[in-house]
Order: C-alpha cells, then structure tokens, then sequence
C-alpha cells in the first residue's frame, strides 16, 4: 500500500496523462467540427516517433528539436488528407450522412497504408534511441529526465491548444462550427478554414505525442494501434468532441492503468483498459461530462 | 409635391432572385421563384407550411446551393457565393428554429455575430448596443444560450444577426412559438430596425401582424411565388382573407 503513495507513481500516471490528452485532443477537434472518427492517429504518432529516431541516429539532433520536425510532417499530412479527400466528403450532402462510418472507413485505409508504407521503408523492426536519459531526484522518487520532458512538453502543449481554442479569435470560430455548423456560416466562419486548421492542428499534435513517446519506448509500424484504442476511451470518457472533457478522460484512464497495474499486475492492463471503456458505454455512453443526447 | 408612383420607381431593389431554383438532394423545391427587395423596405413572405419559404430563405443566405437561375444583391452577383461569403456583402439570415449556440453565453454569442470582417470595426459599442435594444439581454449576459427561454433565444439571434452590420436581414420565423406580448415586441424592434436603415425580409405564420408591419408581401405555394404586390392590397384580398386570416 506504500507503493500506491509513492510520488514514482503518482509521475508515471502524470506522464501518461500528457500523452494521452495530447492524443485526445486532436481526435476531439476533428470529431467535434466534421464528425470524423480518426482511426489513424496511433499511426501518425508511430511517423513523429519515426522522425524523431531518425534524426537522432542519422543527425544526432535530441528530439525536444526533432519534435518540431515530427509536428510540421503530420500536420502537412493532415492538411493533405483534408485537401484531397475530406473536404469533398464533408461538403457532399449523401456522402455527409454517413461520415461516421464512412470516415471510420477511410482513415482505416490510412492507417493501413500507413503501417505497411513504415515496415516497407524502415523494416519491422523496433526502434529505439537513448536521449536525456539522465535521473533526476524527485523527493523519495527517481524519474528520468526524458519523462519528465514528455510530461512537461506535453502538458504545454495541451494547455496551450486549450488557450487558443478558448481565447482566440480563431478558436471562438471553431467552438462556434462544434455547436452549429449553419449558424456558424451564418456569423461569417469559413468552415473549410476552420476544418483545415483544425486537421493540421489535430494531426501536429499526434505527432508531436509520438515524438515524445519515442525517448521512452520503442517505435515499430505497427505499435500505434493501442493508443488509437486509448485515446477512443479517453474522449469517450470526456465526452466525443468536448475538449477539456478529454482532458479529465486522459488524467482519468492513465491514472486507472497506472494504480490499476500497480495494485495487480501489468498483464492485467487490457482487461482494465477495456474493463473502463465497456463499463462507461453502459453507465454514461455521453461520456462524464457529455450532456445527455437532445 | 413628388409623383408618389415617380418616387416608388426611383428607389432600387437590394435584392433580385430570377428565375431561382434550389432543393436538397434530389428534390427540386424552389421552381424558378422571381422574387426581388426593394431597398428600406419591410418585405414579408407568407404561405402554408411546406410551400418552400425557408427554402427561399436558405437559398438567399447562401446555406443551400443556387441550381439555376440567379441572385444579385447590391449590384453584384452573389448566387456563386457562399453563406460567410454573403454575409461579408451585407445579406444576414436569422435561421427558422434560432438555431443559437447552445455553449456559449448570450455575451459569447454576440461577439462571435460580429466574426465577418465587415462587422469588426466598433464591434464592442455594437454589443452595448444590442444590450440598450435588447436590455433582456443585458440582464442574461452570462447565460448559456441553450438554457435562455424560446423569446430570449429569440432575440439573441436577431440581435447576433445585427451584430454583423447587415444591409440586409432576412428572418425566418422571428414570432414562431412566442406568447403574443413577445411576438408584438418583435414586430416593434423590426420596425426600429429597419427605421435604422436595414431592409428586411420577414417570413411569417402570423400574416396579419407580418403585412401590417410590410411594405410588399409575396406568397408562397408550392414552391412558387403564387402572388405579390403591396401589403396593404394583399390584405384586403379576399383570397389572401380567406386562406391565411380565416376570415
Ligand atoms: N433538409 C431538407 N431535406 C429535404 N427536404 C426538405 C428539407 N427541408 C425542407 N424540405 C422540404 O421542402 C419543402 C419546403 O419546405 P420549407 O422550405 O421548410 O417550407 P416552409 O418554410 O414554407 O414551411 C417541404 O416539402 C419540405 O418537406
Ligand atoms: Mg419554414
């Protein structure tokens, strides 16, 4: 019972925590404005993670530098997707009916193609590198210090994109397109603005999880798949589309998979991952801080 | 003295629909509607429920497409252009239904009516002026829109629409749902409205209070336009008496 109070733990959930609400938050943004359900986004952290490893074995540059890198290649990538492809949905009244499951669909072949174009250029194998791997002490606990970068960097980053979409003049546009799309055009808002930024801004930050994440673990083609699963928890905990709710939902879920694992064991981290995610869709399927459906 | 019919032919139409078509999906609503706005008038539209009034409505703001045929406002066209679009030009729309932000406070929602570039400028003396014709308004600034009563949501989405400087409002509905004290104070502040310098465009279930307060009237059937003319003549009609008064 000691363990559960160490200061060690209560470190590992916070690190989790940034993680996950840094995912959470593009997959929020995109659901909330388009009604895209984003099943790609633990492949485009695994291509932060894969920028990052590069530029640290083949130009020796630390990834609190690479992780700019990693968040500009998926934001083009999102822009790219929205320019080609999601725009021209979203705009179609027939095709617009069924975006759901039409863009569980499409973003399912991009993470396809995506895994597959990984393995074929990097080959399967993991990767991993040693960066700020220093230990720094922390009253009774010992962190290295590339945690504490993921959970500070991370941290910021979320705290900064809440800022923005809470204050500016931008982010009022977009929390406008979130709660009515003909009213917002009404008002002057230039949805297909607000849709691209909101992609490049959604898939910046799945990069940028990924180039974290990659100081810390190993980096493969086919290793996002279990944060795309977290990150659907997370929102669906928060609410789909309600921003601080992913918040409360990304400290929520890492701090049950952090306490969870240490009182059992880390073979049980699955069963309670999903134990969470069945048990909130029968109780509250609006998620803890989602109003209940009109 | 000026020849009154010498003075009607100089003032200009804001707006002029020809031969408009417009629907949704496969279905054709609109068949070619001539439809124009004389500028600083109060032009109301009326018609049973399905004849296509909110059709029009969506189709002048720009929410749904232009098939074919044509709009121009202000000497250009603008049937090309999208809603945020039209609204830069002056053409603002309070939607049938309100259709407000349920998140946001009454405050929230007035700043974000003044979003178009073309009501930036003295946005902040706008919104206390919104509050001074409105002062319901004042007294709910931090409310969320969703919890506000038909009436308030009512007069918040005219007043988010005035927020943007149109020279154009067209409502859809402004009286549905409200006890009738509202709906007269509605009918009154779009007299002072338009006494402001905005035309309008009002379509209304409550035809007497719409063509008393109208200059012209045109009515809508199945998605035509089946009559126009003056709202005082319209009145004394016995067709328009029969079937839209019950009288
Ligand atoms: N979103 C929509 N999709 C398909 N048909 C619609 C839609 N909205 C309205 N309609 C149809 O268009 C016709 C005209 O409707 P509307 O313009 O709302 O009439 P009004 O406002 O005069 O009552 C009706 O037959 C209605 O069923
Ligand atoms: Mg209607």
């Amino acid at each position: 019972m000691d363990q559960l109070a160490s200061t060690q733990l209560l470190l590992s959930a916070l690190v989790l925590a940034s993680i996950y609400a840094l995912v959470a938050l593009g997959l929020n943004l995109i659901y909330g404005t388009m009604r895209l359900l984003n099943v790609a986004h633990g492949e485009l952290m695994m291509l932060g993670g894969y920028t990052s490893f590069w530029a640290f074995e083949l130009l020796g540059v630390g990834t609190l530098w690479s992780m700019f890198g990693a968040i500009a290649l998926t934001a083009a990538l999102g822009a790219l997707c929205y320019v080609t492809v999601f725009r021209y949905v979203v705009r179609n009244r027939e095709l617009a009916a069924r975006l759901e499951s039409n863009s569980l669909l499409i973003f399912f072949g991009f993470s396809i193609i995506i895994q597959n174009g990984l393995s074929i250029a990097f080959s399967a194998d993991q990767r991993s590198y040693t960066y700020l791997n220093g230990i720094f002490a922390l009253g009774d606990a010992r962190v290295e210090l590339n945690r504490l970068a993921v959970l500070g960097v991370g941290a910021a980053a979320t705290a900064a994109c809440v800022l923005f979409f809470r204050f500016s003049r931008l982010g009022l546009a977009t929390r406008a397109l979130i709660q009515q799309r003909d009213a917002a055009s009404l008002v002057g808002i230039n949805a297909d603005r607000i849709q691209l930024l909101v992609f490049c801004v959604g898939f910046g930050m799945a990069g940028l999880a990924g180039s974290l994440v990659s100081m810390t673990e190993t980096v493969t083609p086919f290793g996002g798949f279990p944060y795309t699963i977290s990150a659907f928890i997370v929102i669906i905990l928060g609410g789909l589309g309600n921003l601080t709710g992913g918040i409360l939902g990304a400290v929520l879920l890492a701090t049950i998979e952090i306490y969870g694992v240490a009182l059992t064991s880390s073979a049980y981290r699955s069963i309670l991952v999903y134990g969470v995610f069945i048990a909130i869709l029968f109780l509250r399927p609006q998620g803890l801080l989602g109003r209940k459906m009109r | 003295m000026p020849d009154p019919l010498h003075v009607d032919l100089l003032r200009v139409d804001l707006l002029q629909a020809k031969n408009l078509c417009a629907g949704y999906g496969e279905m054709e609503i609109l068949k070619t509607v001539d439809f124009s706005i004389r500028e600083g008038s109060i032009t109301a539209v009326i018609g049973s429920n399905g004849a296509g009034k909110t059709t029009l409505m969506r189709a002048l703001s720009g929410l749904i497409a232009t098939r074919s045929g044509a709009i121009t406002f202000d000497g250009g066209v603008v049937s090309g252009l999208p809603a945020h679009e039209r609204l830069e030009k002056g053409v603002a729309l309070v939607p049938e239904g309100r259709l407000v932000f349920p998140d946001f406070t009454v405050h929230e929602t007035l700043k974000v009516g003044a979003f178009s570039p073309r009501a930036h400028e003295g946005w902040k003396q706008r919104i206390e002026d919104m509050y001074a014709l409105f002062p319901r308004l004042l007294q709910r600034k931090q409310s969320r829109a969703g919890s506000l009563s038909g009436g308030e949501q009512q007069m918040l989405a005219l007043a988010r629409g005035l927020m943007s400087r149109p020279k154009l409002l067209l409502l859809d509905e402004p009286s549905l749902g409200l006890a009738p004290m509202m709906a007269d104070e509605v009918f009154r502040q779009l007299r002072t409205i338009r006494d402001s310098g905005i035309t309008i465009c009002l379509v209304e279930q409550n035809v007497q209070a719409a063509l008393d307060i109208a200059d012209y009237g045109y009515v809508m059937e199945d998605g035509h336009v089946k009559m126009h003319g003056p709202a005082a003549e319209l009145l004394t009609m016995g067709s328009i008496r029969e079937s839209y008064l019950g009288l």
